[in-house]
């Protein structure tokens, strides 16, 4: 659903990108990044983002952390590999420690436990954009 | 006077006559030699009565010694006068009272009518020795012869009483004189003999005096020496407070030379500066008062050494018992070490007394009975809390061997086990068993009984800690339900999972909610609001919150804790239910699940849920097995057959990492678990389940990647007559299409 609202028609908007196999996840997460003001695209799974041909346009990615198939750090890797800088938001049900440190020694951007608040996710947005921001964004 | 002249011849005899009385006469004082006076008398006055045939003669005499009178009177038989002699005697006496001649009576006096004519003779010259009155009637009387005769017998009288005078007087002298020499003698014995006493006495005094010289000089010397070896020391001062002893112990004691403190003032000497105003007053009072607090007692003090250190001593003071001036002495001890010893001894008895009130502590207030029992099982000794086990008093326990409180049924195991004790084959054991109390009722123990080795004072005894167990015994039927319970809780799936597996479940509508809330808001704050946005996300929300509900109610179901209830199942139905739960767990770990279930399956006795946990743990360790694998399918394949033996067999096949030969022995170990995040209790709990449904479980490796586990429970025949009732409703025509 797009968002029929622009403030700033002018400025180009940032797409965010949103990986996960979950369904309520991929349904919900890109109506509130366009209400952020992003463009957002979802996808189920690693491999499904890899061959969209979106990754370079990709300005934020929010990623599920365990998903069949390649997961959410194997794409991180994957994506560094291919000399994709693309900050990365890590999403996740598990409440598991020892992963948020794992990502983030992996040049994670950001971590959130699900369920998380709209706010936490706009800051570790803002976070991983590092606040360089030129746009306009619905705050 | 006429005389007539006789006849010659009666003249010559007359004559002759008269000088043979004068012979006789003048012969008397011869007989009267060494006679009494008395004596002399009475012969004259015979002589002369018989003589001279006078009436009678009387004396008086004054005793010459005692001047005390004395008379005698004869009276011849002849005699006229007839007046008794006794009024003679008195009349006489009458005139002889007087001395010299004016007593004289005059001559021719009466005695009784009867002319008498008397003649008195004095006797002595002036008459003091006495007189002597004759008197006869004849006319003539006295004729001269007669009257020559009266006064030579007179004479002879007074010769013969002078010389019995004088030889009294002699013989008096001479008594007196033997008197007085033997007086004398004795006297002079006496001296002598008092002198030789004195002699004697000096002589002993002598030899005492020597030999007490002799006595002092070997006390002296024994005193010296006794003095210088004596370990104690002495020290005696005179009433200035001088030393006057010094004996070689205190020499070495206090570190002074005798000779350098005899005469120094005690006080200056060893007694330590804190204490010598005390001791002045006290020595001053004594001397004035004759009071002390002091003297001969055994007393505890400070001394004071030549090189200043002040030392406990014990110190008794005694006065010298002596004439003169006052002298003290002092034994003194050096308690140094003896003090040292006490405080160790006190500090080691205290240490003791607070061990054996400790350990006594703890055998009353222990938590377990104690009991004390000699070689022949006797008690010794019981703590509280075993004498309230067995409800007898310390007293009547003692009375009481332990196999006279033991269980008939126990009696001869526990004699055995005692024996095997004594004898040494094992040193403790441990047992159940049961007492009887003192009312009868059995108590459960749990006894550990040792021989406790005896020391040189004490023989070897039994003791035996003896815990109730009574209600141990009797919940353990409790113990055990709430075990299964408790296994059933933990269940085959681990805590971590079950947990994992519940936050899991719900996480995901959960945030679906947060995120289309939040966009609802978001979109209805927009300027125009985006009402259709809203209303989707309200759907979405609603949706996801209806699934949360469902899960929560799938998972309560699951893990309810319901009381195993065996009942008739189809194992494919509980398997179908299984798969249904955990679908979108395996879905999302990328595995494919294909089940084979038989149609045949007949029905087996089991527990729902307990299975249920079985199969849901097999799932999730064959996803678990497969989670890393990339390079081919992830398959999960579920298979249901009837099995040989009648049993009905469930099979969970993976294609995952396998079982490498070391992890096959120990999958089904408690807590073994290559997982890094599980707890691995799930695999052990399942083999227990299902061998408590008479089956096994077990993993084969495949001929291919991964493994299998499979379990086979066996079925009733009910069961089987249903599955069969089941195939036979199968339409023949329908199978062949």
């Amino acid at each position: 659903m797009e968002s029929p609202k622009d403030r700033s028609e002018d400025k180009p908007k940032l797409l965010s990108v949103v990986v996960d196999d979950d369904e309520s996840v991929r349904e919900s997460l890109p109506d509130l990044l366009r209400e952020f003001g992003f463009a957002a695209r979802a996808f189920s799974s690693a491999k499904e983002f890899l061959s969209s041909g979106c990754v370079d346009q990709t300005s934020c990615l929010i990623l599920d952390i365990a998903m069949p198939g390649m997961s959410g750090p194997e794409l991180q890797q994957e994506l560094k590999r291919g000399g994709h800088e693309i900050p990365i938001i890590f999403i996740t049900g598990q409440r598991d420690e020892t992963i948020r440190a794992r990502v983030f020694k992996q040049g994670a951007a950001g971590f959130l436990f699900k369920p998380f608040s709209d706010a936490d996710l706009l800051a570790a947005i803002k976070t991983a954009l590092h606040a360089g921001w030129d746009f306009t964004v619905n705050f | 006077m006429e005389e007539q002249v006789q006849d010659p011849a009666q003249e010559i005899k007359r004559l002759q006559r008269c000088i043979n009385d004068l012979v006789s006469l003048l012969a008397l004082p011869a007989i009267w030699s060494g006679n009494e006076p008395s004596y002399v008398v009475e012969m004259l006055l015979d002589a002369l009565l018989r003589m001279l045939s006078l009436d009678f003669v009387c004396a008086r005499l004054k005793d010459p010694v005692t001047a005390a009178p004395m008379q005698i009177l004869r009276v011849s038989d002849s005699c006229k006068v007839k007046v008794p002699p006794r009024d003679i005697g008195l009349m006489l006496g009458n005139w002889l009272t007087g001395d010299g001649e004016n007593s004289l009576p005059p001559k021719g006096s009466q005695f009784g009518g009867e002319d008498i004519a008397i003649v008195p003779l004095p006797l002595g010259i002036h008459g003091e020795i006495g007189m002597i009155v004759v008197g006869s009637e004849r006319a003539d009387f006295p004729s001269q012869t007669e009257s020559l005769l009266l006064s030579v017998a007179a004479n002879q009288a007074s010769i013969g009483l002078r010389e019995a005078a004088l030889l009294r007087e002699q013989k008096r002298i001479a008594n007196e004189l033997d008197r007085r020499v033997a007086e004398r003698t004795a006297e002079l014995a006496a001296t002598d003999e008092e002198l030789r006493n004195e002699i004697v006495e000096r002589e002993l005094a002598e030899e005492r005096l020597r030999q007490e010289e002799q006595e002092l000089k070997r006390s002296e010397s024994h005193k010296a020496t006794i003095l210088d070896s004596s370990p104690d020391c002495v020290v005696a001062i005179d009433q200035e407070g001088c030393i006057t002893e010094f004996n070689p112990a205190a020499e070495q004691t206090f570190g002074h030379r005798r000779k350098d403190v005899l005469g120094r003032r005690l006080d200056d000497v060893i007694i330590p500066p804190s204490l010598r105003e005390k001791h002045r007053t006290g020595f001053a009072r004594y001397l004035s008062t004759g009071e002390s607090k002091v003297l001969g007692r055994r007393l505890e003090m400070t001394a004071l050494c030549a090189d200043g250190r002040e030392i406990p001593v014990e110190l008794t003071i005694t006065r010298m018992p002596q004439e003169g001036p006052l002298a003290f002495t002092g034994h003194i001890r050096d308690i140094t070490e003896r003090k040292r010893s006490e405080d160790a001894l006190r500090l080691a008895h205290a240490q003791v007394v607070r061990s054996e009130e400790r350990w006594r502590s703890i055998f009353e207030n222990s938590a377990v009975g104690v009991a004390l029992a000699d070689l022949n099982g006797r008690f010794i000794a019981t703590n509280p809390v075993f004498q309230k086990m067995l409800g007898y008093t310390e007293d009547e326990l003692q009375r009481l061997t332990f196999l006279d409180i033991t269980h008939e049924e126990h009696v001869e195991e526990k004699r055995m086990l005692i024996g095997e004790l004594l004898e040494g084959k094992r040193k403790q054991y441990q047992i159940e068993k049961q007492y009887r109390r003192k009312d009868g009722q059995p108590v459960w123990v749990r006894n550990n009984v040792s021989v406790v080795p005896g020391t040189d004072r004490v023989p070897r005894f039994l003791m035996a800690l003896s815990e109730d167990i009574t209600q141990g015994k009797q919940s353990e039927e409790a113990l055990a339900k709430a075990r299964s319970e408790l296994a059933k809780v933990a269940s085959i799936t681990s805590l971590g999972v079950l947990t994992a597996s519940i936050a899991h479940e719900v996480n995901q509508p959960l945030s679906g909610i947060i995120t289309n809330a939040s966009t609802c808001l978001r979109m209805l704050s927009a300027d125009p609001p985006n009402i259709d946005g809203a209303r989707e996300t309200v759907r979405r929300t609603i949706r996801d919150g209806n699934r949360a509900s469902d899960v929560i109610t799938r998972l309560r179901t699951l893990y309810s804790k319901k009381e195993p209830s065996p009942e008739s199942m189809d194992l494919n139905e509980v398997t179908r239910e299984v798969i249904a739960i955990s679908l979108t767990e395996i879905e999302r770990n990328g595995v494919t699940l294909r089940h084979e279930l038989a149609d045949d399956l007949p029905q087996i006795i089991g527990d729902r849920i307990q299975l249920q946990q079985v199969i849901l743990n097999l799932f999730r360790n064959a996803t678990d097995a497969m989670s890393a694998i990339d390079d081919r399918p992830r398959e999960l394949l579920l298979r249901s057959e009837r099995d040989e033996g009648n049993q009905v067999r469930l099979s969970v096949k993976d294609s995952g990492v396998g079982l490498t030969p070391q992890a096959a022995d120990k999958i089904f170990q408690a807590f073994y678990t290559t997982k890094t995040d599980g707890m691995g209790i799930g695999l052990s709990v399942s083999r227990s389940i299902i061998e408590a449904h008479h089956g096994r479980l077990w993993a084969t490796p495949n001929d291919g990647p991964g493994c299998t586990f499979s379990f086979a429970i066996p079925y009733t025949q009910e069961g089987l007559a249903g599955a069969e009732a089941s195939v036979s409703r199968v339409d023949p025509s329908t199978e062949a299409a």
